[in-house]
């Protein structure tokens, strides 16, 4: 969801009851999609794996528990 | 819509893929996902091969299909509806299914391009954002990610 800042994420999600999650910058988002998305047209994609998600993820320091592919009760312990 | 056998549905071969291809090449070329028709038409296969091969690729999430029908809804990052992110590469024009998947357009065709969007809390408001020699430029807009990634195939059209 795009928004113009972090405070209009805030007014929204205060007005509409929904969870805040996770922001990135447009440029991080950018970086994000290259990664993800470099190799969707390739004949031989076959999706990726979590671990392979995960460690897109955590090159572009995306290493909050709401990145992370494992059990929540299990990344709380870390 | 003729349901197989879940058994079936959890087998995937070379044939589905090939269908997810064509699925992809129709949609850069025609700015829209095959129906099933088109897409048997494509590979020279039955419809019902083609149906079925939607349906796995459904049930692996290769591709997203409207509940209980054969239509395809998303086929990331492309969407198969009108959405407020709309995508302008090489001449033709997408629809994205979100922020990030506006992005994702560029990102999977390796192109330039120039992307309206609205705000989430601004459906009225269109801004203009493009993607040039491998960078984004924008207004210091920030994207939300509402849910936590293990959530995302919830509901992934609410995501």
């Amino acid at each position: 969801m795009l928004f113009r800042s972090e405070e209009e994420i805030n007014a929204w999600c205060e007005r509409t009851g929904q969870p805040r999650g996770e922001t990135l910058t447009l440029a991080q988002t950018w970086e994000l999609a290259q990664r993800w998305y470099h190799d969707r047209l390739r004949p031989d994609f076959r999706g990726r794996t979590p671990d392979e998600a995960q460690r897109i993820f955590q090159q572009l320091g995306l290493t909050s528990p709401a990145w992370s592919l494992k059990p929540a009760d299990e990344s709380s312990c870390r | 819509m003729n349901m197989r056998a879940t058994g079936d549905l959890d087998q995937i071969d070379d044939l589905d893929w090939s269908v997810r291809t064509a699925v992809y090449s129709f949609i850069t070329e025609q700015m829209r996902p095959p129906t099933v028709d088109e897409a048997a038409a494509l590979l020279g296969v039955p419809r019902e091969r083609a149906a079925l091969a939607f349906q796995r690729l459904n049930q692996r999430h290769a591709l997203f299909l409207e509940p209980g029908t054969l239509t395809i809804r998303m086929a990331h990052p492309f969407s198969g509806i009108p959405t407020p992110f709309t995508v302008q590469v090489n001449g033709r024009a997408y629809f994205a299914n979100c922020a990030w998947d506006m992005l994702g357009i560029p990102a999977a065709l390796h192109a330039d391009a120039e992307i309206e969007a609205h705000y989430a809390d601004a459906a009225n408001t269109a801004v203009t954002l493009t993607v040039r020699d491998g960078e984004v430029h924008g207004h210091d807009e920030v994207v939300h990610f509402p849910l936590p990634f293990q959530r995302w195939y919830d509901d992934l059209v609410r995501t």
